[in-house]
């Protein structure tokens, strides 16, 4: 049995949740005001004049209720001793505060610890491999890829360290020459990727790469 | 079975045919095989609206039995789907429809073999009106945004609760009810469908819930038209929520219509507005509504004519 205007809670009267903030209940208020008002046109000839008083003093006796702190909170209590409200829904959720769009004080972005430089140099001692290919005299991106796979590092944690581009780095690896940067930028990333697999001596190598990549043939 | 939309609006020059017509197009357009019947009777239009000035036959011509089944006074209309059933050069007395005649019509629409079926309602809520709005759940409330038209369409509403409950009793028992209603409610309150569905289900709790179960079938929508730039948008939301908070009544607000001059040109023109002026807002709004009654949910329900 739908219930008529004047049995409605005053949460219902207003259209309103049982955990509305003060906004809400204000909003709504207007919105229920320019209903019921008596120049309303949604409300025109619905209600005879003396209902559509009862229904506006019912609709202020809601607002004025709910938007006082205290009235607001014993009339729930009435509500919860009539069982209309649940105890739990009543409990106010904490007043939401404003949010800041930047947050400044955010701590720096841990560093990814490419594993820490020691246990990496400990690695190129120990591995036969990469001491043959900085043995060779000439040194190309596949060896720096065999040396980066060898000691378990991602392209993606180098593009993160380094910061270089990582379609640069593929490139690099795979010696794709048209695809690769200017030299004067490559001499750069290459130290910086070096150093970051702590392989040495960095000038050296990079000179080595720098001479083979100039001597491979344009794809 | 056909899926069939009366639309009704309380009062005249609201727009009712105009929309009937262009939302049958609307539909036909989509491929449904469309008929949109004048049931304004008396006061028949929608024939030229739709671009049949001249209908051979029509509606008359099956009270007058010189047409024997419904379906054969259908003619057809230049666009392709779209039928038509007219009222057109009826007889004079068409306007006060015999009881007989009208449960006659109501099968005979129900049976028809069409997609969806529009029914185009008079103004007023006489009984033909009401009972040919009740024939389906899927009714459609039109009014423009004035005061006059709203308190037509409040009307209207009221009625159509009324007569629905009113084909629950018979003589004796309504007017035993309409009594307790004043005693409990206090005078006018007969008036009031709200205070007479309480007394109800005081009274007869078996009937309140078959009343319910119908009232609760109902999808019945409210399409404001003629909305001028400065009137209120949000006045159809207004409507369908307080109708719900104080009738119990669920009436969808389907949206608005702009108002619209080339209406009137169109019709004077005799062409058809959607598509002489396709690009206007009104158009536009009429493509919205239409996607919304074109595309119905639920199943078509249909009300028992013993």
């Amino acid at each position: 049995m739908p219930k008529g205007f004047t049995q409605l809670n005053y949460y219902e009267v207003l259209d309103i949740k049982p955990d509305a903030m003060a906004f809400e209940i204000r909003h709504a208020y207007n919105a229920a005001l320019q209903v019921y008002q008596p120049g309303s046109l949604a409300s025109y000839s619905f209600f005879p004049e003396d209902e559509r008083q009862e229904i506006l003093s019912l609709v202020e006796t809601a607002y004025r209720t709910l938007i006082s702190d205290q009235a607001r909170k014993d009339y729930n209590e009435e509500l919860i001793r009539r069982g209309e409200l649940d105890v739990r829904k009543e409990a106010a959720s904490a007043a939401k505060k404003p949010v800041s769009i930047f947050n400044i004080r955010r701590n720096p972005v841990a560093k990814v610890a490419l594993t820490n430089n020691v246990t990496l140099k400990n690695k190129i001692n120990q591995s036969q491999l990469i001491g043959d290919i900085l043995a060779q005299n000439e040194l190309c991106g596949a060896d720096l890829k065999k040396i980066r796979m060898e000691l378990g590092v991602l392209t993606e944690q180098i593009a993160q360290e380094t910061k270089i581009r990582h379609d640069h780095l593929c490139s690099m690896e795979e010696d794709h020459v048209a695809r690769l940067p200017a030299a004067v930028f490559l001499k750069g990333f290459v130290k910086s990727y070096l150093k970051c697999l702590s392989l040495e001596p960095v000038e050296e190598l990079s000179a080595r790469y720098m001479d083979t990549v100039a001597r491979l043939p344009q794809k | 079975m056909a899926y069939i939309w009366p639309i009704g609006g309380g009062k005249g020059g609201s727009g009712k045919s105009f929309l009937t017509s262009s939302l049958g197009r609307l539909s036909a357009g989509l491929g449904k095989r469309t008929l949109v019947i004048d049931l304004d009777l008396g006061a028949a239009n929608l024939h030229t609206l739709v671009g049949v000035p001249y209908p051979k036959k029509g509606f008359s011509d099956f009270i007058r039995k010189k047409i024997l089944r419904l379906e054969d006074t259908v003619v057809e209309t230049p666009f392709e789907n779209l039928f038509l059933i007219s009222g057109a050069h009826d007889n004079f007395d068409i306007a006060n429809l015999p009881y007989e005649q009208k449960i006659k019509t109501l099968r005979a629409i129900m049976k028809l073999d069409y997609d969806s079926v529009l029914l185009d309602l008079g103004a007023g809520t006489s009984f033909n009106t009401l009972d040919f709005f009740l024939i389906s759940q899927h009714g459609i409330f039109i009014t423009t945004p004035e005061p006059t038209s709203i308190e037509n369409v409040y009307r209207l509403i009221r009625s159509i609760y009324f007569r629905r409950i009113r084909y629950c009793f018979n003589v004796t028992d309504f007017k035993a009810l309409e009594d307790e209603v004043v005693i409990q409610f206090g005078d006018g309150s007969f008036n009031k469908p709200e205070c007479m569905i309480k007394v109800i289900a005081d009274v007869y709790p078996e009937k309140y819930e078959q009343l319910q179960d119908v009232f609760s079938a109902f999808r019945f929508k409210l399409i404001i038209n003629q909305v001028r730039k400065h009137d209120n948008a949000a006045l159809g939301m207004q409507m369908s929520r307080m109708i719900e908070k104080h009738l119990g009544l669920h009436i969808e607000f389907a949206g608005n219509v702009a108002y619209d001059d080339h209406v009137h040109d169109a019709i004077c023109q005799r062409v058809s507005f959607l598509d002489r002026y396709p690009c206007t807002r009104t158009a536009c709004d009429l493509h919205e509504v239409g996607k919304q009654i074109v595309q119905p949910g639920g199943q078509q329900l249909m009300f028992r004519y013993l």
